[in-house]
């Protein structure tokens, strides 16, 4: 795999395909400091140029997913329209109802109901309308719906492409620190500090610093590193055993 | 019930954190998507994760199914005679030749 000049800048910083670049790591070393050492170990392997048979179908999986894109989903305007709707036909509804009653109790009263009976007519017909628009309304919500189905779906094959590409890197990342397990381990043994390593890299009992340096001395490091622990005698002596560019605070 | 389903990583990252800080609230979760009561606050925790993640969050409504109630009576007796079948091999379609039962065509968009 050829790399143009940017990528080749990146690969040196062990910014690489699933990694981060290497100072996200262990650009500081600083007591209390936090190390995930798979992935400080898997940015040093970049650093060193390595790569894995999963870096061809990570690339493709990540450009698949960029060159997509899936339509937003937004129902909301339908489903307001539905409840407006339902909510003016259930008071004219109501509005009719008293009207008829009015009608109904004027006659009863012997006086002449017409007035009433017109607001009557134009309740009703304006129910009727109402009505129309409702359904109106309900159909565009089901026919919308219906439609946002396919749009799920495309989601759905989408989101188990991003499940595939987080496994692919995770297994990448796996694949880079391993590939350096001894490098480390006997980077440990070198540096100032306690710590043992278990079978797998990932398996470091002791100082985060510790483990910090190792990484430190096994990578290509470019930028300086800031260290700010008190493991060294000198600028110099931690240059020598970590055989990379320190700047001590 | 409220039936919240996501369709996205981050979706499904914020509901996972919305169960675990909402025990109360949540009745199930399976993966990728979870019951939760239907009070108000279920519906509000349902509408944050989707006002947060769009159109990554669908969010049904779901109620009690009572097969004696919500189903014709037909299609109940038809289940219950096609699971105790002899002959676990036939298929719904032969099995209901011949008997009282509806035929998958008819079951198919019939909405209960």
């Amino acid at each position: 795999m050829t790399l143009g000049a940017d990528a080749k800048r990146r690969r040196a910083n062990g910014e690489g395909v699933a990694t981060t670049p290497l100072r996200d790591h262990v650009g500081i070393v600083e007591d209390g400091m936090a190390l995930s050492i798979r992935g400080a170990l898997a940015s040093a392997a970049r650093s060193l140029g390595h790569e894995t048979p999963a870096d061809d179908r990570i690339a493709e999986l990540r450009a698949a997913l960029a060159a997509e894109s899936v339509p937003e989903i937004d129902l909301s305007g339908a489903r307001r329209r539905v409840a407006e709707t339902s909510g003016e036909e259930e008071a004219l509804r109501e509005r009719v109802a008293s009207l008829r009653g009015r009608v109904a109790a004027l006659r009863d009263a012997g006086i002449d109901p017409e007035s009433a009976r017109e607001a009557l007519r134009g309740a009703t017909r304006r129910l009727s309308e109402v009505e129309t628009e409702r359904l109106a309304a309900e159909q565009a919500l089901d026919a919308a719906r219906r439609a946002s189905r396919a749009t799920r779906d495309r989601r759905e094959r989408r989101l188990r492409r991003e499940d595939r590409l987080a496994n692919a890197e995770r297994r990448a990342r796996r694949t880079l620190a391993d590939g350096i397990a001894n490098e480390f381990e006997r980077a440990v043994a070198i540096v100032p500090g306690a710590g043992t390593v278990g079978s797998r890299p990932s398996e470091f009992e002791g100082d985060a610093v510790t483990a910090a340096l190792a990484v430190v001395r096994v990578a290509a490091v470019a930028d300086p590193v800031v260290l700010d622990c008190r493991r060294f005698e000198s600028t110099a002596a931690a240059r020598a055993c970590l055989d990379a560019p320190v700047v001590r605070l | 019930m409220l039936l919240v389903i996501t369709y996205s990583q981050a979706a499904r990252q914020t509901l996972r954190n919305v169960v675990r800080a909402n025990e109360s609230a949540v009745r199930r979760r399976l993966g990728r998507a979870a019951l939760f009561r239907e009070t108000e606050l279920g519906a509000f925790l349902a509408l944050r994760l989707r006002e947060k993640h769009g159109g990554a969050v669908q969010i049904e409504r779901t109620g009690p199914f009572n097969e004696f109630e919500d189903v014709p009576k037909a299609v109940y007796e038809a289940a219950v005679a096609y699971e105790n079948r002899e002959r676990p091999s036939t298929p719904y379609a032969k099995f209901a030749v011949g008997r009282p039962h509806p035929a998958p065509e008819e079951l198919r968009d019939e909405t209960l």
